[in-house]
């Protein structure tokens, strides 16, 4: 039994190291000349105004609406296919070989050819957030659909039951923790995957207004040279990964509580 | 010696039995290559339609076109030499990255008390992806060998981490207390016991940890690199000459395969009681 004294103890200690590193950050910041040198006061004064101006807020809507929307696109397709390809070996077989083809080749490197088909805005950066979330959800469908027991196929099988049916009162089921694995996986690599190509858009097509957190990291590195301001986006990124992976764990927990541990 | 003799004689089956075995296990992976090759045969004669109907040789060059032009990228060593910078810059980052995690990785995992004062820093930077870090990276270091090679060992510093640490977490405590019984310094415990037991896990880590900087260093290697397989890719985009562009794809998805089977097969070889 953990007493409430003990555990404020250990809270003093895990926040010990974040605040020294922080105070050593602070100190060296201030001695140093040069006048670009983030620290952290200047960087929480960064955060305070970006996010008065709203412009914050807007850049993360932005990239928040490009990764919902890819992510959907890659649901939609993966969970299907992954589907179809767990409970007919067949189809398996044949279609295994082109996604485990694609799987190494990293989202961003097709960000060139997709703005080259698709152009520098909205729909590229979609297409690398459903490129990139459709592996782990499309991978993790099959497992499940083909972990499931064979047992109650085997009966659903006796009881003369449609393929079609089985698959939506059995397979289905039984797959949906992997299910629920494989989104949880995709909507962080999609969260990752925003963050690049709007970088990267940012830094080859000339800047165009594609919007975005990304974007606005490396308008900020690239003509007003604000540090601070980079380090507030940065750290925008990780509380937003974080906020993502709470709110698909939630949802997930909600929509099917059996899984949960 | 009743119990063990079924087990040592295991090897003994009948011979006809052990040749059957092995010739279905040839069929099986002759078949699986079959498969293979008739699923792509069908990829690239698909494309090769859409690439003619579209017939626009910069949106959508056809198979032969990107075949033509991996074999010139290859014929100038174009190809291998980007790919081979690529490759040093990964081994040199996971090599950094292991250096700074495995060791960190096992005393936090051994000392409950340094875990509890490291963990919320690792907590609060792991979300931060080492993509993210690119503008401030390009900043500190601007453009060249050291921006790739810290973006890189950045991403795989996580997952090795968290994979050390798991092992050595998830050694057996009596093979501890047995060591500990016999009077064996706590260093030669982490030596001997604790990390061939934490092997696997770590085999795992390094993984994901290679899986985690390959799709970093393309990412590092668009935006602020001057050589890399990232940097040929956007190069040859710029240029409007999409079969080099495709060439150089396809080398970055081999080149990450090849990647995965290489820690695959060095961790069959360091860990093979581990299925991999």
């Amino acid at each position: 039994m953990i007493g409430a004294a003990d555990r404020a103890n250990r809270t003093a200690i895990g926040f010990a190291l974040p605040l020294a590193l922080l105070a050593l950050w602070q100190a060296l910041g201030t001695t140093s000349q040069s006048a670009r040198m983030p620290i952290p006061t200047h960087v929480a004064a960064a955060a305070f105004e970006l996010v008065r101006s709203g412009d914050l807020p807007l850049a993360i809507a932005q990239s928040l609406s490009r990764v919902f929307v890819g992510f959907a696109v890659a649901a939609l397709i993966g969970i299907p296919l992954g589907l179809a390809m767990g409970a007919f070996r067949s189809f398996e077989r044949n279609i295994d070989p082109l996604i485990e083809s694609f799987r190494p080749i990293a989202a961003i490197a097709i960000l060139p050819l997709a703005i080259l088909w698709l152009g520098t805005g909205t729909s590229a950066a979609v297409t690398i957030v459903a490129y990139a979330a459709f592996f782990p959800i499309v991978i993790n469908t099959v497992a499940g659909a083909k972990g499931v027991n064979p047992t109650l196929l085997r009966a659903a099988t006796t009881m003369g039951i449609s393929r079609l049916r089985v698959i939506r009162t059995v397979i289905v089921p039984a797959a949906l923790p992997a299910i629920g694995v494989g989104l949880r996986i995709g909507m962080g690599v999609a969260w990752t995957a925003i963050v690049a190509a709007e970088l990267a858009v940012g830094a080859k097509a000339g800047g165009g207004g594609s919007g975005g957190i990304g974007q606005m990291m490396f308008v900020f590195y690239a003509y007003s040279v604000e540090l601070n301001r980079i380090i507030v986006c940065m750290i925008a990124v990780g509380l937003v990964a974080l906020a993502l992976d709470r709110l698909i764990r939630f949802v997930l927990r909600v929509s099917m509580p059996w899984t949960s541990k | 010696m009743a119990k063990g003799a079924p087990a040592a004689f295991a090897g003994f089956r009948r011979p006809d039995a052990q040749v059957r075995a092995l010739a279905s296990r040839r069929a099986r992976a002759a078949s699986q290559v079959l498969v293979y090759m008739r699923t792509m045969a069908v990829f690239l004669i698909v494309w090769a339609l859409i690439a003619r109907i579209t017939g626009n040789a910069i949106l959508l060059p056809s198979p032969l076109a990107v075949f033509t032009a991996i074999v010139g990228l290859a014929q100038d060593l174009e190809l291998f030499l980007h790919a081979g910078i690529s490759f040093a810059r990964m081994v040199a980052s996971l090599v950094v990255g292991s250096l700074l995690a495995i060791p960190l990785g096992l005393a936090m995992g051994r000392s409950e008390l340094l875990d509890r004062v490291v963990d919320p820093t690792i907590e609060i930077l792991r979300p931060i992806s080492g993509i993210a870090w690119i503008p401030l990276a390009l900043f500190i270091f601007g453009i060249g060998n050291a921006l790739p090679i810290f973006i890189m060992t950045y991403a795989g510093f996580f997952p090795i981490l968290l994979g050390t640490i798991a092992g050595v977490r998830s050694v057996d405590r009596r093979l501890i207390d047995a060591a500990r019984t016999m009077g064996i310094p706590e260093r030669t415990i982490v030596t001997r016991v604790v990390m061939p037991a934490a092997l696997p896990s770590l085999m795992v880590a390094l993984r994901l940890g290679v899986a985690a900087s390959w799709t970093a260093v393309v990412a590092a290697e668009l935006i602020g690199a001057p050589s890399g397989l990232g940097y040929a890719v956007e190069w040859y985009r710029e240029l409007l000459m999409t079969p080099q562009v495709m060439a150089f794809i396809a080398m970055i998805g081999l080149l990450g395969y090849v990647c995965d089977l290489g820690v695959r097969a060095l961790a069959r070889a360091l860990t093979p009681w581990a299925a991999a």
